[in-house]
């Protein structure tokens, strides 16, 4: 009796793997295991036969019989996870994911290059210290130009140069104004940037009558000529790379003494005669604030002594990237927005 | 202003290259804008002399020449001109020259005859545009001498820049003096000493000054029995250098000084004067003179005018009358050598619109001393190149000397203020150098007196440290980095903000537009905006009739973006600006005391297609798209900003598309859809939908600091809702009502689907919720949740008529 069914277990566990290791089909693979281990599967119906054998002969007979099982169960999960697998790379093979089509996203948005030239360089000047300051557009001629030690008949005054809103009232023709409004809010220590639009009569290929400009003024005891150019030497080696070539030029302004441009020296590529040409580029003009300026807001000038400075922003952004004509900046061509 | 490095040379030795020169006058502070080099590219083009000029045998346009180059055999040229005859001296090129432009002179036969070289005209030489003929040299042209010698071509011009502080630097001398001073060359100042006749020139003439004011100074001598003629060469090929054009001996030697010294002067026919006197006055209502370009010039009595017994004979400082003009039948001339008021003639100069080189060295400034030597050194060349008597002693009308100027420089102020140690024996010496001269000093401290040709300009100490600065080199001064100590205040609130707005915009996938701050009424009117809109503050000088004044409004801006942008093919776009906006003051009156408000704004467009993609079907931009920018951006600033439909909203909307933006029912800005009226009147292909924000408004809100809710521990339980509604019910009104009966149990309630079609009835919308349902203290039954459904499905049923799908 034992032999008969010890040997129709080891022949169920023959055919069975047989049959699981021929299966290439999950369904074929599920429908399988239920006609071997099922409830009603062979499985089942063979240890039916278990009845009749005596209690001594019955633990051995169930032993292999629950090897069987375990041997069964385990190939035909393997199998399934063989299935599984095959399958997955079979759905891989029809599938073609193209790496060269766009993926799905936002259309890119940007700022403007004149906003972010000009929040990179306030950040810069914001790394070192400085707060940043706002004056109104619509300034009073005394800020303008009074405090600023502007004589009253002075060229850049004339409605040549300068919008006039009424007498004493104009579009500010830079942003030196701020420093003026700053200085009366408080005393010293001051270190301040301004950013903003300036206004000017002179509109062709190279000039807009809106612009762009950064003011800076520092003022404290022992402000030197020589932290004016340390300053601005940084900000040159952290704008526009740590190995950038600076000068400093005699210039005048009437609010700064001594005064002075400073330019860089800048390599690009040349758009007329080819290749690279490198040539410096004024860049900034600046100076020691001067004692009229700090007569005009009541700062003691045998106490502190300040520089300032003031660039443009448009010309800034013209020169890193190679912009040939200013009304770019200005006509929000999409095209040209696109490109930065 | 134009300087000729050959006459430089003059007064100082320079240094061996031009570029060394050029980055010294650089950085002592004088731009240079332009080096030219005239005789670039020619070489080996001499002097020669036609000796025959006998007709081509094969052509009749060409005529063949021997001309003598100083130098064995004559040369045999062909020549296509026809204004040389034997004996003229020409510029010729010989074979192996070339000229301007890269054009070399071979040996080679015209017309079967041997042509060894060529014979020039203006142009070929880079001359100017004469190419009529060959250009004829004076007679005594020396033989075979090389052009460039002859004609001054090998020379430098340097157009430089002066700064308005240094007038003195507009002259020959001035540049200079200090190249001399920072070289350590000497400094050679022409002798002007002119010789004398016996004859006193207050026999001769006279000089009242009646506005000492406006002319502290007039100086003037008289020269009879002068020949007035054409200037030697080597006077008119310098002026030519200098950019002025000759004129007569008389004429070019007062522009010659003027560019020598700076100092400008004039020649009067004396003869032409009435009573021979000068008087220096106003001029009087309705007095007129014409003026050397020929104009006739109204004058009004705030201009100085240099006037004879009876009128006007020169605009003073500016431009000298055509009736006392020194020509060719003059035999007497008065010179004048005088010192305006530099603000007198910036006026005078502006109003007559007449801005001369004179008037340009007088508003900068004149040199009190440089008057007297300039008078003297345009005598001494006037007795030199016309001949002539001049009387004796000058006419020095001074009533004003001017005090001197004094400077005191304390010697620590340079350590301190520049950042540089410098031996109080330097600084002495360097402003010695620059002309300033110790009057007293102290241990700490040296006074000194300002040279005449800076008293402009210098006046305190900051000036003489920033000499010290300028001789020592800024280039090479220190660099040190100062402590920033900002202190604690607030000058700009709303940059950082701004700044935080403009980066979620681009973010959102929107680009960035920046426009011109100029506004029109006209342009508000287009842009559908209401009257009080047009309401701008107006500028007196405007550039064109789009930009009479200031903008009130950023929409017609991106109205206009999209316009531009549209002619340029662009099939749709998503922009933003940030910017000012302007609105007169209470009162609508700007004064320096009431300054237009400028509160911050930002706007919103969207118009036409979204971007093109594989996957994504394009669309047109719509309002919900625009609104939901906004709400996102408010979510962002946590803001709690509510959108108010508006019934009969302005032109530029559509009706029933439009809304204001209400943050604590205070008015910050608007939205909608763009009408046809505006989308027509900016020809825009494609619809629109526009928002525009207060930003102050909105930054002046305090955000409330979120506080921590603590998160739910009984797990959630989601049930989905559809009600068949009235068509024109909004939907909020329904989430709103939906909330209210939820009780506290309803956390969440969403619309996930809003459906109007085919399964629906005409007049109806079938609006699907979703509600979430959790409390704080236990897990929910079913029961709850049914019981909170049930009670929302009957409000919603008797308060909307609603039924449940």
């Amino acid at each position: 009796m034992t032999t008969e069914i010890t040997g129709k277990l080891n022949e169920l566990e023959r055919r069975g793997l047989e049959a699981v290791a021929a299966c290439d089909d999950p369904r074929q693979l599920e429908s399988l295991r239920v006609s071997l281990l099922g409830r009603k599967g062979e499985l089942t119906e063979i240890l039916r036969g278990l009845a009749s054998l005596s209690p001594e002969e019955r633990p051995e007979v169930g032993k292999i019989a629950n090897r069987v099982k375990e041997a069964l169960t385990s190939a035909i999960d393997r199998r399934k996870a063989e299935l599984a697998e095959l399958e997955e790379v079979r759905r891989a093979q029809q599938t073609f994911f193209d790496w060269t089509l766009p993926g799905r996203s936002l259309p890119p948005g940007r700022t403007h290059l004149i906003a972010r030239t000009a929040r990179e360089v306030v950040d810069v000047f914001r790394a070192m210290g400085f707060k940043v300051a706002w004056g109104p557009d619509v300034e009073t001629e005394y800020y303008n130009f009074d405090a600023l030690n502007t004589p009253s008949d002075h060229p850049a005054r004339d409605s040549h140069d300068t919008f006039y809103v009424r007498p004493g009232v104009v579009l500010r023709t830079q942003t030196s104004p701020v420093q003026i409004r700053v200085m009366e809010r408080t005393q010293p220590p001051v270190a301040i940037v301004a950013p903003g639009r300036v206004y000017r009569v002179d509109w062709d290929a190279t000039h807009s009558p809106m612009f762009f400009q950064i003011e800076g003024l520092l003022v404290d005891r022992d402000v030197t000529f020589a932290d004016l150019k340390g300053t601005l030497t940084h900000f040159v080696r952290e704008y526009f790379g740590p190995k950038t070539q600076v000068r400093f030029r005699p210039h005048f302004f009437p609010f700064t003494e001594p005064s002075a441009e400073m330019d860089i020296l800048w390599t690009a590529p040349d758009r007329e005669g080819g290749g690279m040409k490198t040539r410096w580029l004024e860049m900034l003009g600046c100076g020691m604030v001067h004692p009229k300026v700090f007569e005009a807001v009541g700062y003691d000038y045998q106490k502190y002594s300040g520089f300032a400075f003031g660039m443009g922003v448009d010309r800034i952004a013209m020169v890193r990237h190679g912009i040939n004509a200013i009304a770019h900046l200005y006509e929000n061509d999409l095209r040209f927005l696109e490109q930065f | 202003m134009l300087i000729s490095l050959n006459w430089l040379r003059e007064y100082v030795d320079l240094p061996e290259t031009v570029e060394e020169l050029c980055e010294r006058l650089t950085l002592l502070g004088l731009e240079i804008e332009k080096i030219t080099r005239p005789g670039e590219g020619i070489d080996k083009v001499i002097i020669g002399q036609v000796l025959s000029v006998e007709p081509h045998p094969n052509a009749d346009k060409l005529s063949v020449c021997r001309t003598d180059v100083g130098a064995g055999e004559p040369l045999q040229i062909v020549c296509g001109a026809t204004n040389m005859k034997p004996g003229d001296k020409v510029p010729t090129a010989l074979v192996g020259a070339t000229l301007p432009g890269g054009f070399e002179i071979g040996r080679r036969k015209m017309r079967g005859v041997e042509s060894a070289g060529m014979m020039c005209s203006a142009r070929e030489l880079g001359l100017g545009e004469d190419h009529m003929g060959l250009l004829i040299l004076p007679e005594d042209a020396p033989i075979g001498q090389d052009i460039r010698t002859y004609l001054g071509l090998d020379d430098t011009i340097l157009e430089i820049e002066v700064t308005p502080n240094r007038g003195d630097w507009a002259s020959m001398i001035g540049v200079a003096r200090e190249l001399a001073a920072w070289f350590g060359r000497e400094f050679r100042v022409p002798r002007a000493v002119p010789g004398e006749g016996s004859q006193p020139v207050q026999a001769l003439t006279s000089v009242t000054i009646e506005d000492p004011e406006g002319c502290p100074r007039y100086i003037a001598r008289v020269i009879e029995g002068v020949k007035v003629g054409p200037s030697p060469d080597w006077m008119a090929r310098r002026l030519t250098a200098a950019g002025m054009r000759p004129i007569n001996n008389v004429v070019d030697v007062t522009n010659y000084v003027l560019m020598e010294t700076g100092h400008p002067l004039h020649a009067f026919d004396y003869d032409r004067l009435a009573e021979n006197r000068i008087v220096v006055r106003r001029a009087r209502s309705g007095e007129q003179i014409t003026t050397l370009d020929g104009e006739r010039r109204n004058l009004t009595p705030d201009m100085l005018v240099i006037a004879d017994a009876r009128c006007p004979q020169a605009v003073a400082g500016i431009m000298g009358g055509a009736d006392s003009e020194v020509t060719e039948n003059s035999t007497r001339i008065l010179l004048e050598s005088a010192v305006f008021q530099p603000s007198l003639i910036r006026r005078t100069a502006k109003n007559l619109g007449l801005v001369t080189e004179a008037a340009q060295h007088f508003q900068q400034g004149a040199d009190w001393n440089m008057a007297e030597y300039a008078i003297n050194r345009a005598a001494d060349l006037i007795l030199q190149l016309a001949g002539g008597t001049l009387a004796a002693g000058l006419w020095d009308a001074a009533p004003n000397p001017p005090a001197p100027v004094s400077v005191r420089l304390r010697h620590d102020r340079v350590a301190s203020f520049l950042g540089v140690e410098m031996p109080v024996d330097a600084q002495r010496k360097t402003l010695e150098l620059l002309g300033f001269t110790p009057e007293a000093q102290d241990d700490c401290s040296t006074t000194f007196r300002v040279p005449s040709w800076r008293v402009h300009d210098v006046s305190m100490e900051t000036d003489l440290l920033e000499e010290l600065a300028r001789f020592y080199g800024y280039d090479r001064l220190p660099e040190t980095l100062p402590p920033v100590r900002a202190n604690a205040m607030v000058f700009a609130p709303y940059d950082e903000p701004q700044e935080k707005v403009r980066r979620f915009l681009a973010d959102r996938g929107l680009t960035e537009v920046f426009n011109w701050t100029f506004s029109s009424p006209a342009l508000v009117e287009r842009a559908g905006l209401p009257e009080s809109f047009a309401q701008l503050v107006r500028l007196s000088n405007p550039l064109t009739e789009n930009h009479v004044g200031m903008r009130t409004s950023l929409i017609p801006g991106l109205l206009s973006v999209a316009e531009r942008n549209a002619r340029r093919g662009a099939p749709g776009l998503a922009v933003f600006e940030l910017g000012p906006v302007f609105h007169l003051p209470a009162g609508g009156e700007v004064t320096p005391d009431t300054l237009p408000d400028e509160p911050p704004a930002l706007a919103v467009l969207l118009g036409g297609s979204t971007p093109q993609h594989w996957n994504i079907p394009a669309r047109n931009y719509d309002l919900y798209d625009l609104k939901g920018i906004v709400e996102s951006l408010a979510a962002w600033l946590r803001v709690d900003l509510r959108f108010r439909p508006v019934e009969n909203p302005w032109p530029l909307f559509v009706p029933g598309q439009a809304a204001e933006l209400l943050l604590r029912d205070q008015v910050v800005g608007r939205a909608g859809q763009v009408s046809g009226r505006v989308i027509r009147a900016f020809d825009l292909p494609f619809d629109c939908c526009v928002a525009e924000l207060d930003l102050r408004a909105i930054f002046d809100v305090p955000s409330d600091l979120p506080q921590f809710q603590e998160l739910p521990a009984f797990p959630p339980s989601t049930r989905d809702l559809a009600v068949l509604v009235d068509r024109s019910l909004p939907a909020g009104d329904l989430l709103e009502a939906v909330r209210e009966k939820g009780g506290a149990i309803l956390r969440d309630a969403k619309i996930f689907d809003v459906y109007t079609g085919k399964q629906v009835a005409p007049d109806r919308k079938s609006v699907a919720i979703s509600l979430v349902f959790q409390s704080p203290e236990r897990t929910l039954t079913d029961a709850d949740t049914q019981q909170a459904f049930d009670r929302i499905v009957k409000h919603l049923e008797r308060k909307f008529q609603a039924t449940l799908r």
